[in-house]
């Protein structure tokens, strides 16, 4: 079985002599969730820029099964656009959707589909700036799922989302998994890296990838986070976000 | 195109005026589809200056014996690919508004000490809806195709790469290509609203209606149609206007349009 994502040696950076992110190897299996742990500015978004090839500056290679979705956080959309919450799903039909033409009745469709399954089939004519942000969160995962992707990258979806919205998120999570699609998927939560298959640590480079038994441990975690791990008892760990903006 | 005079009510009655009135409208078009898209994208500024680099452009074209357009394209092309060369480095704000001056500074010392342009420079200012030629109308009503068709094309591009321009890409959007289009696109239709509004009030037809407007429409659809709605509007009252009160054309429609967008803020900010 070829796998969903591997990465061969892969790092890089934003300018020249800058190195953002560098030495990672892994390879992520279809069917299968990874958590990609690090402290802000650890390289997690850097990650997902150089599997999408848009890092300015990439070395080593990529492997993907097909084009990869990618749900950045919300916070990088603009919330004054006079589009609403299908109107974003639908977005995820326009790559295959040719210039000349509408987008087709189908995807229309899909794009109802797509938000019911993310619990939002009500809100499909809501403002997207008007919605909560777990609710915002939920219309960008519906519009990847619109992608039909076989490997989907999630930055921090469950990040700041009200618990209704991170239920229905992980409850996705896991049909995507049942549909042999590959996630990696940012996260801070370490507990809940521990739910899923597999974990990537990152600070700078790559710290380790594999089964949460192996790689959740204080010892890797703390090379992870640095001074930003709070260590609570022998198997708690917490780690601490410093925001800069 | 139009020889014969159309039975119109005054004070469109007269070639002239059914003329300025016919590129008005094509020019509310272009301000309806392309406004709000220049609204949606914060080209509001760039517009401005676009129009305002086309200066230098008109003042030479007469004494070059160049067309006009081609030297107001040529200027106004100059400029946006300055602002992008020099905002990677100071600042796309920045660059913006220091080669606006630039260029309006080296405009004004061309016109009144190299040609002596004297009082024709009002006309590039402001414009002179009044003098519109059959080349003029064509002009517009070639770019009002142009601008539809591109539209038609690349509408979900610009939608989705003003949205959300990191994961534009990666939805599989050629965002840069269409991006570098919409850029022309604005710059051609500021060089065909020279005519009628002038270097200094082109934002009167390509901003304010699509800016009032979103003040208070929430989808796309209604921006647009909006926006052409209220243009047209604005253009026959602001002809009617310049006509009645004997002022230029280009500043009636201007302070029309921001008297209207005016009104409209404070309603919805009351409103809320």
């Amino acid at each position: 079985m070829s796998p969903a994502v591997r990465a061969a040696a892969l790092g890089g950076g934003y300018a020249p002599g800058d190195e953002a992110l560098a030495g990672v190897d892994f390879a992520l299996d279809p069917g299968r969730i990874a958590a990609v742990l690090g402290p802000n500015g650890g390289g997690k978004t850097t990650l997902f820029r150089a599997l999408l090839g848009e890092l300015p500056l990439r070395r080593g290679t990529v492997e993907l099964a097909g084009r990869p979705a990618y749900v950045p956080q919300t916070d990088r959309t603009r919330l004054d656009f006079p589009v609403s919450a299908l109107d974003v799903a639908l977005m995820g039909a326009y790559g295959r959707t040719p210039w000349w033409r509408r987008v087709a009745r189908a995807d229309r469709v899909a794009a109802r589909d797509a938000l019911a399954r993310v619990g939002l089939g009500d809100a499909a004519r809501t403002r997207f700036g008007e919605l909560s942000g777990g609710q915002r969160q939920r219309v960008l995962i519906a519009r990847a799922l619109l992608q039909d992707a076989p490997v989907l990258l999630l930055d921090e979806p469950l990040s700041g989302v009200d618990a209704v919205s991170a239920e229905r998120i992980e409850a996705v999570f896991r049909e995507l998994r049942e549909e042999g699609r590959g996630l990696l998927v940012a996260t801070h939560d370490v507990e809940q890296a521990r739910a899923w298959d597999a974990v990537l640590c990152l600070n700078r480079r790559q710290i380790a990838f594999g089964s949460p038994a192996e790689v959740l441990t204080t010892g890797v975690l703390q090379e992870t986070y640095g001074h930003e791990l709070v260590v609570i008892g022998e198997h708690r760990a917490v780690a601490v976000e410093h925001h800069e903006h | 195109m139009l020889a014969a005079v159309v039975s119109l009510p005054e004070p469109f009655d007269t070639p002239f005026m059914q003329r300025a009135l016919l590129e008005t409208l094509l020019l509310a078009m272009l301000g309806g589809v392309l406004g709000s898209w220049i609204v949606l994208r914060r080209l509001a500024f760039f517009t401005h200056g676009t129009g305002t680099a086309a200066f230098p452009g008109l003042v030479v074209a007469g004494p070059w014996g160049v067309p006009a357009q081609a030297a107001a394209l040529g200027t106004g092309l100059l400029y946006a690919g300055s602002v992008e060369r020099l905002g990677r480095r100071a600042g796309a704000d920045a660059a913006t508004g220091l080669l606006l001056v630039a260029a309006l500074a080296v405009g004004v010392v061309l016109a009144s000490d190299v040609y002596e342009s004297g009082a024709g420079v009002d006309r590039l200012l402001f414009g002179s809806a009044l003098a519109i030629s059959d080349r003029d109308l064509w002009l517009t009503a070639g770019t009002v195709a142009a601008v539809l068709g591109l539209d038609a094309a690349l509408r979900r591009a610009w939608l989705a790469g003003g949205f959300d321009p990191v994961a534009a890409r990666s939805l599989g959007v050629p965002t840069a290509a269409a991006d570098r289009l919409l850029l022309a696109a604005v710059a051609v239709a500021v060089v065909v609203a020279l005519d009628a509004v002038g270097s200094l009030l082109v934002t009167a037809v390509l901003v304010i209606p699509a800016a009032t407007v979103r003040l208070v429409a929430d989808d796309l659809r209604t921006l647009r149609l909006g926006a052409v709605g209220l243009g047209a509007a604005e253009a026959v009252i602001g002809l009617w206007l310049a006509d009645t009160l004997n002022v230029g054309p280009g500043p009636a429609l201007a302070v029309l349009a921001s008297a209207v967008f005016a009104v409209v803020a404070l309603a919805t900010a009351v409103r809320r």
